[in-house]
């Protein structure tokens, strides 16, 4: 209770504080900069939306910004209407425009994906200069401040309406980005291929966190139209764009407060420019704050001589070169770019980021108490194990090229049992496994679950049909927590739909969930590290939370690759009971193992594989005493004539 | 006479396109070594131009300025891979994107403020007289681009082919972890490969400046250019990079001939989307695997 009380406390003050200032100050200027404030926080955390959570650059923010800002006024002048439909107009040209963009960036990442939303950038910037007949060109758009309900909006007016759409947009994002839609964001960006194959579907969430993301863009291009009252196409280019970027990074990715704390730096930074005491003072500041944590950063040893002494030697030029440069307005780019560096390199996390750390400690906030554990018998009731077909496998065949990874195979998996497959290095037992679970499609052959042909080629789909799989090279969602990486896959709780969540009403489902995870957690030994990130557990824990998460999917068939894998003795002990456990449940498993111990403890049946075909199926028993594969694993038994005279080596 | 006008239009697009060509040729390098590429390559070219006037203006006949030029494009280079990229790829994330915007847009403001912002011409020896080939008349300025691409391009293929360094270089590109093993440090090639692609900006500014001017934002529109180049012909499909840009070359000239001027950027920009869509890894680009 008392960690939401001072998170809504600080919310609430520091709105009402922003509420009652015309109030008190009636200075023009000051009150411009603020209505800036808010328009630059909404616009904000859209970016935050992209590049905090779904944690690709995006350059195409600004276009947004321009054309909702263009749309917006495009709907006062050309067509009459007032501001209301007007702004919607600009967010809902955001929300389009961004979807449209998302479908073809979908499958891009990284560089790809930065690449196609500067080109659109571009693009925007060429289509508003060259419509001449709608937009003007660089002429440029006038437009007047339409009144809403009879009322003419002065500036008050308009700073409080800016202000509550702030508040409106701080409210229905806080709860969506702490609900299953936000967690998916930050899914998709710590592992795409485990969030399709958690079921979750990379495409729905992409698409949605980038056309909201721009929506909000749109919405404050609307009211940066109303707020200027003159548009032109060279406002929206890339260095603003640099500098959105600079107040996402700095304030803190990832927070509201930190696009906010980002936002109030923007409209500040022309002040800090303009001024050169103002400036200097900044300057000097920011090298002394670079000098101490570059120090205690070489001192402790947690980080690299570079990442300390880079943001130093930035701040450092700065403050050199405001001493010696006549007027800093014209190196203003150079200043940005100092800065944005030593934010980048010396604080990734952000302004926010930071005080977050240290606020949590200065107050001692603890963590919202976590329900107690779901009964397991309730959420994964246990299912019989009547030895039916399960999964059938037909002649199924993978190539790459001219290598026949998977040549002809045909297996059938009963239900509640475990059933090995094995086979020495290259025999195909993963390309097995990425074929049924989607991620690569069949040259040629049919697979069937419960006598239903399952879908191919597709990670989500299957999963969506009822198989889960941990995966051999761990692809955990490292900056999740131990329970968020089992809530994202988890099945069957989450029913409320987006509107509901956004406007904070789903609270009674995430409870629920979190005590379902928990259970999970608790069955592989992991309760008490529910709130470590995944990528700060040990090896051995992050592969039995990888077995966790997939349970989460509450599955018909787990696939587990090579779940012991890199695992010290006593963890592969662990891992053994753990699948028991699971077996007891009475859930089909396919087991991919190298360890023959762990083997021949767990399988009722064993297919072995070489060269992408079968060569022996039996129990782990029979298998084992297979001449083919002792031949397999062993190679051929020395013959005792061998060519060129040479010695048979001892046995 | 219009079938002229379109060929006329078409080849000296072509031969600009080239230009595009070389320095989406300069993305390949590093992206071969480090999967990375210097968002701001524009600026690299941009900056090496004005040395490489500057040195003109000091006296610097022609061969000696180019390679000038050359070696402050390389330093250049260098100076992005060691302060945006080295730690980003340490780190394996992807921080290299953001980093390589600011370091460019930190030489952006230094050129406005050193050369100021007004465009420039770059005086050179080669003459811009027409020459009347086939039908079309081409200039002399125009062809030494094309003679400067092929040769710089061909150049550097050789080195890698026949060089011990240049085969670390291979190495490298084919499989990172291995070269490690083999003894072949990494974070040198990839150095390298900073050094060489900042040569190949630098080329890419000498050459085409006399033809455009030199100015601050000189590049802007040239970089965006390169890169659909480079996305839309793949950033690993070796030379074809000169067919895909001299092919953009000419369609945005006959785009800007047809749409008018303002319109110039669209095709590029157009098909550097639909080719992300539907080939993410370009035309002549090879499709990875996916491994798990």
């Amino acid at each position: 209770m008392k960690r939401i009380l001072l998170l809504r406390g600080a919310e609430l003050i520091v709105f009402a504080f922003l509420a009652t200032i015309p109030l008190l100050v009636v200075n023009p200027y000051a009150l411009g900069l603020l209505t800036l404030l808010a328009i630059y926080g909404i616009l904000l955390i859209g970016l935050d939306v992209t590049v905090g959570y779904l944690g690709q650059v995006n350059l195409a923010h600004v276009a947004f910004l321009g054309l909702g800002a263009y749309a917006a006024g495009l709907v006062v002048t050309k067509l009459g209407m007032g501001m209301v439909p007007a702004l919607l107009a600009a967010a809902l040209v955001g929300l389009v425009l961004g979807g449209l963009l998302a479908l073809p960036a979908l499958r891009l990442e990284g560089p790809q994906f930065a690449l196609a939303t500067l080109s659109f950038a571009a693009l925007s910037t060429t289509a508003l200069n060259e419509l001449e007949a709608l937009t003007g060109g660089a002429q440029g758009l006038s437009l007047s401040r339409p009144p809403i309900l009879g009322h003419t909006l002065t500036p008050p007016l308009f700073y409080w309406l800016c202000m509550v759409l702030l508040a409106l947009v701080w409210m229905l994002m806080r709860n969506l980005l702490a609900s299953q839609w936000g967690r998916a964001f930050e899914a998709l960006r710590d592992s795409p291929i485990a969030t399709d194959a958690m079921g979750v579907g990379t495409y729905k969430h992409k698409v949605a966190a980038f056309a909201l993301g721009s929506s909000l863009g749109g919405l404050a291009g609307g009211l940066y139209a109303f707020n200027f009252q003159y548009l032109q196409p060279q406002s929206f280019t890339y260095d603003l764009m640099i500098i959105l970027l600079l107040g996402v990074v700095l304030g803190g990715r990832k927070s509201l407060w930190g696009a906010f704390v980002g936002a109030t730096v923007i409209v500040l930074l022309p002040n800090l420019l303009s001024n050169r005491l103002l400036f200097q003072i900044f300057s000097g500041l920011g090298f002394a704050g670079a000098l101490a944590a570059g120090v205690q950063g070489l001192m402790k040893k947690s980080t690299r001589p570079f990442q300390a002494l880079a943001p130093v030697v930035a701040m450092g030029l700065l403050v050199v070169g405001g001493l010696f440069v006549e007027n800093t307005e014209d190196w203003r780019k150079a200043i940005f770019a100092l800065m944005l560096f030593s934010v980048v390199v010396g604080l990734p996390e952000g302004i926010m980021g930071f005080l977050a750390l240290f606020l949590a400690k200065l107050f001692r906030v603890p963590h919202a108490p976590l329900p107690e554990p779901a009964d397991l018998d309730t959420m994964l009731p246990i299912r019989p194990a009547d030895g039916s077909a399960l999964l059938v496998l037909a002649d199924l065949k993978r190539y790459f090229g001219g290598v026949k990874a998977v040549d002809g195979l045909s297996m059938t998996v009963r239900a509640g049992t475990i059933h090995g497959l094995i086979g020495p290095n290259g025999s195909g037992k993963s390309t097995v496994v990425n074929v049924i679970s989607g991620l690569y499609t069949p040259t040629a052959g049919t697979m069937q679950l419960r006598g239903v042909t399952l879908p191919i080629g597709s990670l989500y789909s299957v999963a969506q049909a009822g198989v889960a799989r941990t995966f051999q090279n761990l692809q955990l969602f490292g900056e999740l927590t131990a329970l968020e990486n089992v809530l994202v896959a988890l099945k069957g709780v989450y029913r409320n739909p987006l509107p509901m969540v956004l406007l904070g009403l789903a609270r009674r489902e995430e409870r629920t969930a979190q005590a379902q995870a928990l259970a999970l957690l608790e069955l592989i030994g992991l309760r008490e590290q529910a709130l470590v990130k995944a990528k700060d557990l040990t090896y051995g824990a992050q592969r039995f939370l990888e077995i966790a998460r997939a349970l989460a999917r509450k599955p018909d068939l787990l696939i587990l690759d090579e779940p012991a894998a890199g695992l010290a003795h006593p963890d592969v002990l662990q891992q053994i009971e753990f699948i028991q456990r699971i077996h007891q449940r009475g859930i089909t498993i396919i087991l991919i193992e190298h360890h023959m111990d762990v083997v021949s403890e767990l399988c009722d049946t064993v297919t072995v594989l070489d060269g992408g075909r079968i060569i022996a199926e039996g129990t782990p028993d029979e298998v084992k005493r297979h001449p083919k594969v002792v031949e397999a694993y062993l190679g051929q038994p020395p013959q005792p004539e061998l060519p060129g005279g040479a010695e048979p080596l001892p046995a | 006479m219009n079938a002229q006008i379109i060929g006329q239009m078409a080849v000296s697009g072509a031969l600009m396109g080239l230009v595009y060509a070389l320095i989406a040729y300069g993305f390949q390098l590093t992206f071969a070594t480090s999967k990375s590429i210097n968002f701001g390559q524009g600026e690299l070219v941009m900056i090496s131009a004005f040395f490489s006037l500057t040195l003109t203006n000091l006296g610097f006949p022609y061969w000696a300025m180019v390679p000038g030029g050359l070696l402050f494009g390389a330093l250049m280079g260098l100076v992005v891979e060691r302060a945006g990229v080295r730690l980003a790829l340490e780190q394996k994330s992807e921080g290299w994107i953001l980093l390589s915007i600011i370091i460019g847009l930190f030489f952006f403001s230094a050129a406005e403020n050193i050369w100021g912002r007004d465009d420039r011409p770059f005086p050179t020896p080669i003459s811009a007289d027409p020459i009347h080939i086939l039908g079309v008349d081409v200039t002399r300025l125009e062809l030494s681009v094309a003679v400067g691409v092929f040769a710089i391009m061909g150049l550097i293929e050789l080195f890698k082919r026949r060089t011990l360094l240049g085969k670390a270089f291979e190495a490298v590109s084919a499989d990172r972890d291995a070269a490690e093993l083999m003894g072949i440090s990494s974070t040198r090639t990839v150095m390298l490969s900073y050094g060489l692609s900042g040569s190949v900006a630098a080329l890419a500014g000498i050459l085409v400046s006399p033809i455009t001017t030199v100015g601050p934002t000189m590049a802007s529109a040239l970089i965006l250019k390169a890169f659909s180049v480079a996305v839309v012909a793949g950033l690993d499909s070796g030379f074809g990079v000169v067919l895909v840009g001299m092919f953009l070359g000419a369609l945005e000239s006959l785009a800007s001939f047809y749409l008018g001027s303002g319109w110039r950027e669209a095709p590029g920009l157009i098909l550097l989307i639909l080719a992300l869509a539907l080939r993410p890894n370009g035309v002549f680009g090879k499709a990875t695997i996916r491994k798990v």
